[in-house]
């Protein structure tokens, strides 16, 4: 194994175990906290896939953005909303969780049919890559790859984003305005 | 194995030289205040009380670690390295001298301002774990300002990048000297490749950077929770924000991480706006100062001299300015900065497309 493999095998693990943590830990704000855990081992998985621009915008966006606002909302809102989830009842089993244990396998299920049916090692779409040798290298220029192919290719899908965006923030903007005394 | 050897001893010098720069910075910083209040300062420890900071830091060593009864004891104890490690993660990709950067990357200036951003998850983490209303509430205006901050800062980084044409610190600071390989233009007309000195800023180099640079330093302030955007900590409300119930050594990791922050964010201005390493002189006739000036000594005496100028200017402001309310702080950032910041990003564009 190659110090490449080793970093693999490590970042993977720490996700892993990290997501484990996040979704079976009854205190809210720590699983948060360790949500920021899984999220950077997934930047440092995009880094080992020569994906450091996508790695950095998860940063930027996850940690920066969006981990910020969910622990705004746990401290805006009062303690008493955080205490329901201890007292939920304590058995594997009960009638609200039947929807997230469905969910969960069914997912499971697709996860592993598709596992076992993917041949990885001889992809179609990799090699055609490969036949053109339209493949990224260590040393070749993400940044500016993703620059010219966001206003060239994708200009149409990049135009439709920034419209939704701009609606979400006028509509926040909205709603958050004071009431005009009638 | 040599190789990684050489990454250690890299990583434990820029320890040591934030660790350093805290103890000295907290020094001056007093110094300056005294000055400013027309007092003298600490006097007694060492010559000029030169050691008074170094004894500061032993007795915080000293201390006990008091723990709180009521508080989160793992997010308590884990936030004061999160804080520190952010921002020392910083230095990593900032250039010292030409050929001397710990990490040439790519993507240098992009992953500076993500990761100075984990800085607020170790802040929230202190508020919250203290389990303290004072802290909370310091965690909360600091991260609220950091974030509103984020965006005039950024798009007066963008506004840079764009003439620049690179995310890499290093080859950003190469363009402002005379080891650039492209002309350079003083304010896009008189081609001064050859004379460098201080007409090969960045600063100089388009006259909207200079407005840039000023939304920047001001942004950067507010960034590292200095004065007059120190609400968070205001000692006259919140005892001392988010850090209130950390003692010891934990407490001086906050210190730390303060210190070299204000460090890290000059340094930044200066390797983007006031030349990186290049030297301020510039060729006359045959006097060639600027080539006399360069190289990997003089680059290291410049990058320090400068940031510490912008250090010494953050701790003249501190001592100078009231603290701004809030809402002057949001009205500051939201109504006058970030449009500044944006119409720096557009004529950067049309200065780019058409004057370049």
């Amino acid at each position: 194994m190659n110090l490449v493999q080793v970093l693999f095998y490590i970042m993977s693990f720490i996700a892993v175990v990290s997501a484990v943590i996040v979704a079976s830990t009854k205190n809210l704000v720590r699983s948060v906290f360790m949500f920021f855990i899984t999220l950077f081992a997934l930047a440092g998985l995009y880094v080992l896939a020569l994906a450091d621009f996508v790695a950095i915008t998860q940063i930027v966006i996850y940690v920066g953005g969006i981990l910020v606002l969910i622990l705004f909302a746990f401290m805006l809102s009062g303690r008493e909303t955080l205490n329901v989830l201890h007292q939920q009842k304590k058995s594997f089993i009960s009638a609200n969780r039947v929807a997230a244990l469905l969910l969960a396998g069914l997912f499971f299920i697709v996860l592993v049919n598709m596992i076992l049916k993917v041949d990885a090692n001889n992809l179609l779409w990799i090699k055609k890559a490969l036949a053109t040798s339209s493949v990224v290298l260590p040393t070749s220029d993400m940044t500016g790859n993703i620059g010219v192919n966001l206003m060239t290719q994708y200009l149409l899908p990049f135009e439709a984003i920034s419209i939704l965006l701009m609606m979400a923030l006028i509509g926040a903007a909205h709603l958050s305005r004071k009431e005009q005394a009638q | 194995m040599n190789i990684y050897l050489t990454y250690f001893a890299i990583g434990i010098g820029l320890f040591a030289f934030s660790a350093l720069f805290a103890l000295f910075g907290v020094y001056a910083e007093r110094k300056v205040a005294a000055f400013i209040q027309d007092r003298l300062g600490p006097t007694e420890t060492g010559k000029f009380g030169l050691l008074q900071t170094l004894a500061d830091g032993l007795k915080l060593i000293q201390k006990e670690l008091i723990i709180p009864a009521a508080a989160d004891k793992i997010l308590f104890m884990m936030a004061p390295a999160i804080i520190f490690i952010a921002v020392y993660m910083g230095f990593a990709a900032m250039p010292w001298a030409p050929g001397v950067v710990p990490t040439s990357l790519n993507l240098g200036l992009y992953y500076i301002f993500a990761i100075v951003a984990i800085e607020t998850l170790g802040i929230l983490m202190a508020g919250w774990g203290s389990n303290n209303k004072y802290s909370i509430l310091g965690a909360m205006r600091s991260v609220a300002q950091i974030i509103s901050y984020e965006i005039p800062a950024g798009f007066a980084l963008v506004s840079v990048v764009m003439i620049a044409q690179s995310l890499n610190m290093q080859t950003i600071a190469m363009q402002q000297g005379v080891l650039s390989t492209e002309g350079v233009k003083f304010l896009g007309f008189w081609n001064v490749s050859k004379i460098g000195g201080i007409f090969a800023w960045n600063i100089f180099r388009a006259p909207h950077l200079i407005i840039a640079f000023v939304i920047y330093f001001i942004a950067s302030l507010a960034e590292s929770n200095r004065a007059p955007f120190d609400i968070p900590e205001a000692e006259s409300e919140l005892v001392a924000g988010f850090h209130t119930e950390y003692t010891g050594w934990r407490f001086a990791f906050v210190f730390f991480a303060e210190y070299s922050m204000m460090f890290l964010v000059s340094m930044i201005s200066v390797v983007l706006f006031l030349g990186a390493w290049n030297t301020p002189l510039p060729n006359i006739g045959s006097v060639h100062l600027a080539t006399w000036t360069t190289g990997i000594a003089w680059g290291i005496i410049w990058v320090l001299l400068k940031s510490l100028l912008l250090v010494g200017a953050q701790m003249w402001i501190r001592w100078t300015l009231p603290r701004l309310r809030v809402d002057q702080l949001m009205n500051l950032c939201w109504k006058v900065l970030t449009p500044l910041a944006f119409l720096c990003m557009l004529i950067s564009g049309i200065w780019r497309v058409f004057l370049m």
